[in-house]
């Protein structure tokens, strides 16, 4: 039995021929790209052709666990799935939580890998002793949340009860903002690749293992974990909810900035989990509003206070904890109505469908979470694509006709919740929307492209970089446009790397807000090492709420050299990271993408710059930040393309 | 490395009858043969067998226990995380989330079908914090009795 960590194996399945087979990779691959969206990265790279239609046989989609995942080590039952994004037409992927990423590797593999496509639905079904495809008709048409029921139900009779990763009706309709769900409405959101999913008919991977997962050294880490914990659990009493819009809002006027330190925003995750910062960021900046026109003006403490935290810890019923996670910043809620019970609400999906709406109908935010999670589309794309027909309303673009009746006002909650309800069928204007923000914009035509505000077609997050600029910078540069999870200059002050890693930038304990919009070439090394780190934690399996601990209390590197039994220093692990950031952004261009095309949308910038709110008069140099960024990886730094010297290095030379 | 079957099999299946992967394999009356690729060193054949005809991967011959004797997890809430190692860990589907905890709204590991329990330990060996020990339970007791 290997104990290092990795099972040395993936699986492959071919859907348009119908044959699986296992293959080995030689542990230099390990050594090289470690797992998950590394190992992602490799194979990705290496077999889809250049060019391929993402909704065509020739892309391939990757379920991977972590590195660490099952190892003993916390925080990192994470999965990712890898594709060419049909959103973007580059690299893609989406990360979750749940409990389906140790079974990946209870099956045997560090990761199962799917190409073709089926000509009737079918369902992948692993366990120790068994590998195939089986009819899905059973289940084509059926919800996440019907579909995961049905499938632990049926697909294997008696004993450990199977996990699973499906796509819901929009991913059956190729809808570009679908997503693929596990856990009752977990969702692998972004990028989306549950229309990948759904163009190649396969409906779920249904996983049964049994293997062990064995790391090198399990005392060590036990040990490492020991000390993780006792950071974790050091929770001390707490505030009400809505005080942490006072917060907020100090935050908004000191002109200073204290350094901050994540075990403050660990502790707010641990009582409330995301919604923590419901009022919180859009009091400060962080959270854009009314389709990023409006500001903390319109969105002020009033018209948040329907969303504070304890709005929604007052529904829980039962904490929800992903694998290895000692925190459980999730929950399930009850609800009244159609559906018993939703997972809490994220922040995000509560901004993009409240604050960025305008809506104060906290119960009509409970109710959509429910509706995407059970059809399987993204939270954040589908409230981008609502509010992106707000503005298109109220600009006389579209009108009632074209709406078919729906009055889209800001706010008014029972036009939100009839047009979302409209997208996950795909009927109506629901249709026109059911896309993502790029397609709709492309439908409605007559100018409408000035309300799109987007990040190489992919819809960013509910963070605002007017605010922090390093949000700015990773939605424009990362090979994942518009995502949030991957870098900021406020995550660079929690993951506290100078700590443990030479040659990064240093925080100093305090500092001037303005300072975060000078310096482009500080920010760009940041955002560089933020980008390095990610992808170190994407390759892992780990989560990024618990990077926030800093990396003294999360010790990454650690538990990487304890699980394989490798020595590398904290260095070495991130200039492998930094290779296999690269080669993500070489797939890009492999794909005919034009990096500098991903750059966030002006409005996003600043640009113009907003006459009031917390942003007031902040616009990002973010061509400077952009520029400095590719040269932190010997890239480009007028195209942001990897030469041909650096693809040689990582032995992708054309 | 698995565990193995000798010649003092008799071919009663109960090892296949607890193997919880298929491992354990053979027909009634005829000596019984463990594939290794399956095998994940549980010990649940060992301890079954009635005729101590199993050899550990050391080649030590495993010893046979009456089931009210093996040893099943016990956990400890004070130390317990509720992160779900324990119930990914066990190979026979017998812990799981319990009820809610009303206060704390946390649902701990509950070792719900005492009678499924192999005893291997997995559990306990793999719990970060060590939050699960192993002891003789009298729920476990009664199920096996019952069983």
């Amino acid at each position: 039995m290997k104990r290092k960590g990795y099972m040395g194996k993936i699986l492959m399945v071919d859907l348009s021929q119908g044959t699986i087979w296992e293959e080995s990779p030689p542990e230099e691959i390990y050594r090289r790209y470690l797992g998950g969206m590394g190992l992602g990265a490799h194979i990705l790279y290496q077999r889809i052709p250049a060019g391929a239609d993402p909704l065509g046989p020739d892309n391939m989609l990757g379920f991977l666990p972590g590195l660490l995942t099952g190892t003993g080590s916390l925080f990192t039952g994470r999965w990712m799935v890898v594709g060419k994004s049909p959103l973007t037409g580059g690299w893609g992927d989406a990360n979750c939580g749940g409990t389906f990423s140790p079974e990946i590797k209870r099956c045997g593999y560090d990761g199962i890998f799917v190409r073709g496509t089926s000509p009737t639905p079918v369902y992948l079904y692993v366990d120790d002793q068994t590998r195939e495809l089986r009819d899905a008709s059973a289940v084509w048409g059926l919800d996440a949340v019907e579909t995961e029921a049905w499938l632990k139900a049926h697909a294997k009779p008696g004993g450990k009860k199977p996990k699973v990763a499906c796509i819901g009706p929009a991913g059956e309709q190729v809808s570009l903002i679908s997503g693929i769900a596990t856990d009752q409405g977990r969702l692998a959101a972004r990028s989306g690749l549950g229309a990948v999913m759904g163009a190649k008919r396969l409906k779920a991977v249904v996983l049964c293992g049994q293997k062990r997962i064995e790391p090198h050294n399990r005392e060590e880490m036990k040990r490492l974990s020991q000390a993780c914990n006792r950071w974790v659990q050091f929770q001390p009493p707490f505030v009400p909810g809505p005080l942490t819009a006072l917060v907020g809002a100090l935050m908004r006027i000191m002109p200073a900035v204290i350094t901050q330190d994540g075990i403050l925003y660990k502790i707010l995750l641990k009582k409330w989990g995301t919604v923590s910062m419901n009022q919180l960021s859009p009091e400060m900046g962080d959270a854009p509003i009314r389709n990023w026109k409006g500001s903390s003006r319109d969105w002020g403490f009033r018209k948040s206070y329907s969303t504070h935290p304890g709005v929604f810890s007052r529904r829980e019923t039962v904490k929800f904890h992903c694998y290895s996670c000692p925190l459980g910043c999730g929950a399930i809620c009850a609800l009244d109505g159609k559906y018993a019970q939703t997972h809490k609400p994220e922040y995000e999906t509560v901004l993009s469908l409240g604050g960025f709406c305008l809506n104060q109908d906290v119960d009509s935010i409970f109710y959509l979470n429910e509706v995407l999670n059970r059809a399987g589309m993204d939270t954040i794309s589908a409230g981008h694509a609502v509010a992106f027909a707000l503005e298109c309303y109220e600009a006389g673009i579209i009108d009632r006709e074209d709406t078919g009746g729906l009055e889209l006002t800001w706010g008014n909650s029972r036009a939100i919740v009839a047009l979302v309800e409209q997208m996950v069928r795909r009927e109506g204007f629901g249709h026109v929307l059911a896309d993502g923000v790029k397609q709709a914009a492309h439908r409605i035509g007559k100018g409408s492209e000035v309300c799109a505000v987007l990040a190489g077609g992919q819809e960013p997050a509910m963070h605002d970089g007017r605010n922090d600029p390093g949000f700015a910078l990773h939605y424009s540069v990362e090979p994942t446009p518009g995502r949030h999870t991957l870098g900021a200059h406020l995550y660079y002050e929690m993951f506290q790397l100078w700590k443990v890693v030479r040659g990064v930038p240093r925080m100093p304990p305090i500092y001037l807000k303005g300072s975060k919009y000078k310096n482009p070439q500080r920010q760009a090394a940041i955002g560089a090492a933020n980008s390095r780190f990610m992808t170190l934690v994407n390759c892992a399996g780990a989560c990024l709420f618990a990077a926030f601990l800093g990396a003294r209390r999360f010790r990454l590197f650690e538990w990487l050299n304890a699980a394989t039994g490798w020595d590398l220093s904290s260095e070495a692990y991130m200039d492998l990271a930094g290779e296999i950031h690269t080669l993500k952004q070489a797939f890009n261009v492999k794909h005919g993408i034009e990096p500098r095309d991903h750059r966030i949308s002006d409005r996003a910038l600043g640009r113009p710059v907003q006459t009031e709110g917390a942003n007031k008069g902040r616009s990002i140099d973010i061509e400077a930040m952009m520029t400095h960024y590719w040269q932190a990886f010997g890239w480009d730094p007028q195209t942001g393309k990897p030469g041909q010297e650096i693809l040689e290095k990582l032995g992708r030379a054309a | 490395m698995a565990y193995q079957i000798t010649d003092n099999c008799t071919g009663c299946t109960l090892c296949a009858h607890f193997c919880p992967t298929g491992a354990a394999r053979g027909v009634k009356k005829a000596r019984h043969a463990i594939a290794a690729q399956l095998c994940i060193e549980c010990g649940a054949c060992g301890r079954i067998c009635p005729h101590n005809a199993v050899q550990d991967p050391f080649g030590r011959m495993a010893k046979s226990e009456k089931k009210k004797d093996w040893k099943k997890p016990v956990f400890d809430l004070g130390l317990c995380m509720a992160c779900g190692i324990c119930v990914d860990a066990c190979p026979a589907g017998c812990l799981e989330p319990g009820p809610p905890d009303p206060k704390r709204k946390t649902a701990y590991p509950l070792l719900s079908d005492p009678g499924a329990c192999l005893g291997c330990g997995f559990c306990a060996r793999e719990c970060p914090v060590e939050a699960v020990s192993l002891e003789i339970r009298a729920d476990a007791e009664a199920a096996a009795g019952a069983a």
